[in-house]
């Protein structure tokens, strides 16, 4: 039947909305094939048989497959801008390899104009007083400090903090530290986290 | 809080940064929470980015331990975020609902009340042609005789603008319209200073816009 | 909203520490703040108590509402009342979790009080579900909800303002669509159908 290639395409584009597929350049070229041979069928029909009534309907039919097949492609289309777009926010205008693949080389342009359109956008930002400190691809979380609470389990002597402060790990005391600062020990079974 | 005081230092009024500060929470909360575009506060905007300039340049001075460093840039990096959100929010909503924002906005330029400020206008029009030609390219060209031309109305996703949203009243408001679901007849209905609502947001638009009520 | 957001907001609010260092006043873009005498109590916001706590700096005052009996009382009014009581600020949950969570042992009874709180919270969950439940089945499409917490009203979304995007767009619907007789010519009838 009509148009069923193209909702396979749709499907794929649906199935995972978290991550893009590979651009299915050969399920389009098939979609493209059956709406030309519709195309061709509907010109010859309606160019042979101006007085022929019973054809009008299969011109209809064919006509309306053609409609859909354009809005489902340009759906499809779409549907992947979408996606590629969060690249550029997750990514960065650079692309790892294994992602750029699953793009086709159109797309790929796309995602390079729309990075070039964004980074426009974002260095007129402040560029009134030269201030150029905002990306708006970072910042995407409010700002914690990200502490966590450890049990001191054996004397550890003094400890310097990056910001210059010095805490004293005793065994049994409790400390607030950086969660990066800690790891190394709590690896050491030096200090314990406290869920 | 009226948000559409313009800053402007007169000889005997000033509007201080914490007035400004707050005008962008406001602002913030309001375009996340609304589902078209609002009137930019660039002026709000640039004001803060100015004072964020200043503060990081002295900053910088200060050594690196110094606490009131650690502090000072624990609250810089609240507004930088908070700036980032709201700007971000913007560009997705101009991004989506592109073709009918950019026909608003000629419109609404000639009478010199734009929502967008001239980078984000500039945006949008990108944002909209580099679409035309991908979608041109990647599909339409290859199309079967007169099907490859695009009709960008059809492309056009339009907010809803009737869709529910919370809001609390900033000061008492009389005579809200809304529009009854079953019936024929049209409610109309008061908002008490600080009483809070869900309702539809196209009979408040503006009054979102002229700071009367804030989205919650 | 995302419920980090809400916090966010909720940080900026005032609240009381004693500080174990001194320092002279400090000057934020959100106001003034200090200065900072060792052993004195003083104001300072939310997200600033919660950093110099971290960082051992100070200690947190629990503010007036969390207390025991100020809560039982809360609790009891709000089991009693049809309607939402007044809580006693708009970010009593955002407080609550980050005092709590950071300075359990500057709070009197913390774990009662975080009892108590939790509650509270599940009491007014409760009686927002059945709201909406009442909000639906009258077919509205509009409500009144005074002293709900952004937080509270956040925890609806996006499943009650998309239900009632829903039911206006199903009522517009029933009130477009003519009664017609099915006949061979519905393909041609026109004005029908338009999108919201």
């Amino acid at each position: 039947m009509f148009c069923e290639k193209v909702i396979e395409l749709l499907k794929e584009a649906e199935r995972n909305p978290e991550t893009i597929d590979q651009y299915n350049d050969e399920k389009i070229r098939q979609v493209l094939e059956e709406m030309h041979s519709l195309y061709k069928m509907n010109l010859n029909d309606a160019n042979a048989s101006s007085d022929n009534r019973s054809l009008c309907a299969t011109v209809q039919v064919r006509h309306t497959a053609l409609e859909r097949n354009k809005r489902c492609l340009l759906a499809y289309l779409y549907s992947r801008m979408n996606k590629i777009k969060t690249l550029r926010w997750e990514f960065g205008s650079v692309l790892p390899p294994d992602v750029r693949e699953l793009l086709s080389d159109d797309e790929y342009q796309w995602f390079s104009k729309y990075s070039t359109n964004l980074a426009s956008y974002m260095r007129s930002l402040g560029s009134d007083i030269g201030y150029s400190g905002i990306d708006l691809t970072e910042n995407l979380k409010p700002p914690k400090s990200l502490y966590i609470e450890v049990l001191c389990m054996a004397d550890h002597g003094k400890l310097e903090l990056e910001d210059g402060d010095i805490i004293t790990l005793k065994k049994n005391s409790r400390h607030f530290l950086p969660t990066s600062e800690c790891q190394t020990l709590i690896r050491q079974g030096i200090l314990k986290q406290i869920l | 809080m009226d948000l559409t005081d313009d800053i402007e230092l007169s000889e005997d009024e000033e509007i201080s940064v914490e007035t400004v500060l707050k005008s962008v929470q406001c602002a913030w909360q309001n375009e996340r929470l609304a589902p078209e575009i609002l009137p930019h506060r660039n002026d709000m905007i640039e004001c803060m980015l100015g004072q964020i300039q200043h503060m990081e340049r002295n900053i910088n001075k200060l050594p690196k331990t110094d606490l009131r460093a650690c502090i000072h840039k624990m609250e810089l990096s609240r507004i930088k975020f908070m700036i980032c959100n709201y700007l971000k929010t913007r560009l997705h909503k101009i991004e989506k609902y592109c073709i009918p924002i950019i026909i608003a906005e000629r419109q609404r330029i000639e009478s010199g009340a734009n929502y967008l400020t001239p980078a984000e206008f500039k945006y949008a029009q990108e944002y909209s042609l580099n679409m035309e030609s991908h979608l041109k390219s990647a599909v339409l060209a290859k199309l079967p005789g007169t099907m490859e031309t695009l009709e960008m109305s059809k492309l056009a996703v339009y907010p809803n603008l009737q869709s529910h949203v919370f809001l609390k009243a900033n000061t008492a408001v009389k005579g809200v319209v809304l529009e009854e679901g079953l019936g024929d007849q049209d409610v109309e209905i008061e908002l008490e200073n600080g009483s809070q609502h869900i309702l539809q947001y196209k009979p408040i638009a503006e009054l979102v816009k002229n700071g009367k009520v804030l989205l919650v | 909203m995302d419920p980090y957001e809400i916090e966010f907001i909720g940080e900026n609010r005032v609240v009381s520490i004693i500080p174990n260092f001194t320092y002279e006043k400090i000057y934020l873009i959100c106001g003034e703040f200090g200065p900072f005498r060792a052993g004195l109590p003083m104001n300072v916001p939310l997200w600033l108590a919660v950093m110099l706590k971290q960082k051992q700096k100070c200690r947190m005052v629990p503010p007036d509402w969390m207390d025991i009996e100020v809560l039982e009382n809360i609790k009891e009014e709000e089991k009693r009342s049809r309607f939402f009581t007044k809580m006693p600020n708009e970010h009593y949950m955002v407080e609550a979790k980050l005092i709590l969570g950071n300075a359990p042992e500057d709070v009197p009874r913390a774990s009662e009080i975080k009892t108590i709180i939790k509650d509270i919270w599940d009491i007014r969950m409760s009686k927002l579900r059945t709201s909406i439940d009442t909000l639906m089945k009258s077919g509205g499409n509009y409500g009144r909800l005074d002293h709900l917490t952004m937080m509270e009203i956040n925890s609806v979304k996006p499943l009650l303002p998309e239900a009632m995007d829903e039911l206006y767009r199903i009522e517009k619907m029933t009130q477009k669509t003519m009664p017609t007789s099915l006949n061979t010519s519905t393909f041609s009838q026109s004005g029908s159908s338009q999108n919201l």
